[in-house]
């Protein structure tokens, strides 16, 4: 489990990385604002643990910025000022959870353990597109007009296309990205066309369009 | 029948056509003892037909023996073959109890292919059948029901079509599907058949 750590005051981020690495998170150190929202941008992390206090930008600048861009793991923010209205401005700007300083240690481990595992159940969630909704945990697929139950590949398939409608994509590239190559490009087209009919049995608004093998989910 | 059926057949054509008759003749009968309303009938329908003159060839060449009637009739079960095709599982099992207690014929073996399908998703209860007729130098011939839900009769007939038609693009692919598909319907074939009861128990 990746976790960035953004805390200006280096004795602590030292003390806080050890113990963080002890509990078996992997845990990445930077010391001010820009550094790690440049860290967000480029690497994939589980969770961020940011400190409100630091240099060049502060950690509600951060949080701001990242949730903005559609990064939605889940943030711990720390505070040094354990005051009312610092903690409501964290988490209203977006955070999940907070600690005030001085934390013990252990509490930061038990609330970084248990923001994980609420983001676990977040991935249960239901895509909805136009007059879809696509239940992930059941892989129910509804419209207002009916419903179907998609097996697991096609409710990847089609999670994806929602996330990604108008765009264009060829077979090679639906296994590459949905299912990082592990399928086959023959495998992605025939779920593309199981997809398209079943779109289509539900009334869907939008719809699976072919065109010279080549597939787009949008709008009928 | 095709002319070239009545050619292969010959002289036993009647006598296969008058056990066919016979044959759905005594299995309805079986069927309207226990009900004759659609509503609750064991049936949703029955299926008979003699083995065609080309995949009897088929099999005998593939048994390495001689291609004519009499050899056919003395080695092979299912020339002439019944198909019944039930709404749920429960019916098959239900019909195969009448079976084993008929007395108007011996019941040779049942190949369960429902509790143990195919590696490739078949499932059908297969019961081979000896009734007291006499034709081509045997005193008695072996026919076989076979018994499946609409689900798995409607899969064996997809599948039957993949046996059949040469050069399917991804074949490996289309059988890894159609396997899902047998295991889903199976599944769905038994949450059904488990609803029935608890409608039925009240």
């Amino acid at each position: 489990m990746k976790v960035l750590y953004a805390e200006d005051e280096r004795q602590l981020s030292v003390a806080v990385t050890e113990i963080l690495k002890m509990e078996g998170f992997d845990v990445t150190p930077v010391y001010d604002g820009e550094e790690a929202l440049n860290a967000l941008n480029h690497d994939y992390y589980d969770a961020a643990v940011l400190d409100i206090m630091m240099p060049k930008m502060d950690g509600i600048e951060v949080l701001e910025t990242m949730r903005r861009d559609g990064n939605h793991i889940p943030v711990l923010m720390l505070t040094a000022k354990a005051t009312v209205d610092d903690r409501i401005t964290g988490l209203s700007t977006g955070a999940d959870d907070y600690l005030a300083k001085p934390f013990s240690m252990k509490e930061l481990v038990a609330r970084l353990q248990s923001l994980m595992r609420r983001n676990n159940d977040y991935r249960h969630s239901v895509v909805k597109y136009a007059n879809i909704e696509l239940d992930s945990q059941s892989c129910e697929l509804r419209s207002d007009k009916g419903s179907l139950r998609l097996n697991n590949p096609e409710a990847e398939l089609l999670s994806y296309l929602v996330h990604h409608v108008g765009r264009s994509f060829s077979a090679k590239e639906i296994n590459d990205e949905v299912w990082s190559g592990q399928e086959s490009p023959e495998k992605a087209e025939l779920y593309l066309y199981y997809l398209k009919n079943k779109l289509r049995q539900i009334h869907a608004d939008i719809g699976v369009q072919i065109e010279d093998d080549i597939f787009t989910l949008k709008e009928e | 029948m095709k002319q070239e059926d009545l050619q292969f057949y010959g002289k036993f054509m009647p006598k296969l056509e008058e056990i066919q008759t016979i044959l759905m003749r005594e299995i309805q009968a079986m069927l309207d003892s226990i009900s004759t309303d659609s509503e609750t009938a064991l049936a949703e329908h029955i299926k008979c037909r003699i083995k065609s003159a080309d995949s009897l060839c088929e099999k005998l060449r593939r048994l390495d023996l001689e291609e004519n009637a009499v050899c056919a009739l003395q080695n092979l079960s299912d020339i002439v073959g019944a198909r019944m095709i039930t709404h749920f599982v429960g019916d098959i099992y239900t019909v195969l109890e009448l079976i084993e207690n008929n007395d108007h014929w011996k019941v040779v073996t049942v190949k369960d292919y429902i509790a143990n399908a195919k590696s490739n998703g078949y499932r059908s209860l297969h019961v081979l059948l000896n009734l007291p007729f006499g034709i081509g130098g045997i005193d008695t011939i072996n026919v076989e029901i076979q018994l499946r839900t609409i689900a798995m009769d409607c899969w064996a007939s997809l599948e039957h079509q993949l046996k059949y038609k040469k050069n399917i693009r991804n074949t490996a692919l289309i059988v890894d599907e159609l396997k899902r598909c047998a295991d889903e319907m199976a599944s769905t074939d038994l949450s059904m058949q488990t609803i029935r009861e608890l409608i039925q128990k009240g």
